[in-house]
């Protein structure tokens, strides 16, 4: 896969082989988790106190949510610009749409760690793709979702 | 009613109070992505922005920014749109 900046400012990531396209098709999957424990992670209390906490819920909640659902609604529009010739993928991320591709790639990370229950050591240990261990596939997509995050930044700088 | 006139002047205190938004370290934000936050949110300079960012890492959390409570929850509301661990807390 070959990641370059364009003129307009835009990141262009082309030759994606199928498997890491599939990846990419699943940000928005991962991120949408329903699981409690993704959901106490993406809204997590502000405070200890518990009127602020009931406030926070029902007026700060419901935007975050929304900021969310938008940020994967723009990475799956992108998504569904790609283009595929011989088999291998090509797609841009306007300069304008980076950011709700980093919240987006954030919110899937973050669901995959909490849904898989991983720590600091296993976010450290290096892992190949290996469709028959589950645990070793979603390390290695939050690497892959990291190192895309990481382009991301590096263009915002 | 000066029986009122007590929380009142409780209530007002209590909100003139420093209050210090914290963030708290997780093992997936990026540091570089941190950084990036600590500067669009609060403006702060690469170098003052890189210094929370590792105070979280090192430290577990960091007091990124004091002052009034309003102010405090619109930041913490901030970094929490970016998914980072925010919270605020009473500066006493």
């Amino acid at each position: 896969m070959k990641l370059q900046p364009a003129d307009d400012g835009a990141l262009m990531l082309e030759e994606i082989p199928p498997f890491l396209f599939h990846l990419l098709s699943n940000i928005t999957v991962r991120a949408s988790s329903r699981d409690p424990r993704v959901e106490a992670r993406f809204f997590p209390d502000p405070a200890r106190e518990e009127s602020l906490i009931e406030d926070w819920k029902s007026l700060v909640q419901p935007e975050l949510q929304f900021l969310f659902q938008s940020a994967r609604e723009t990475v799956q529009a992108d998504l569904r610009g790609a283009s595929v010739e011989d088999g291998m993928y090509s797609m841009k991320i306007p300069r304008k749409h980076a950011d709700a591709w980093l919240n987006a790639l954030n919110q899937a990370r973050l669901a995959i760690v909490e849904e898989s229950g991983f720590g600091e050591e296993d976010m450290a240990s290096e892992v190949e793709p290996d469709l028959e261990d589950e645990r070793a596939m979603a390390l290695f997509e939050i690497s892959f979702f990291g190192f895309l995050q990481e382009c991301l930044v590096r263009m915002q700088e | 009613m000066p029986s009122l006139d007590i929380p009142e002047t409780l209530e007002k205190i209590d909100l003139d109070l420093p209050w210090n938004v914290l963030v708290h370290n997780d093992p997936v934000n990026l540091m570089s992505y941190v950084t990036l936050i600590f500067r669009r949110v609060f403006g702060y300079s690469r170098e003052k922005a890189e210094q929370h960012m590792m105070e979280v890492h090192k430290r577990g959390r960091s007091i990124v920014w004091t002052g009034p409570r309003e102010q405090a929850e619109l930041f913490v509301q901030q970094l929490q749109s970016h998914l980072l661990l925010a919270t605020l807390e009473a500066a006493r």
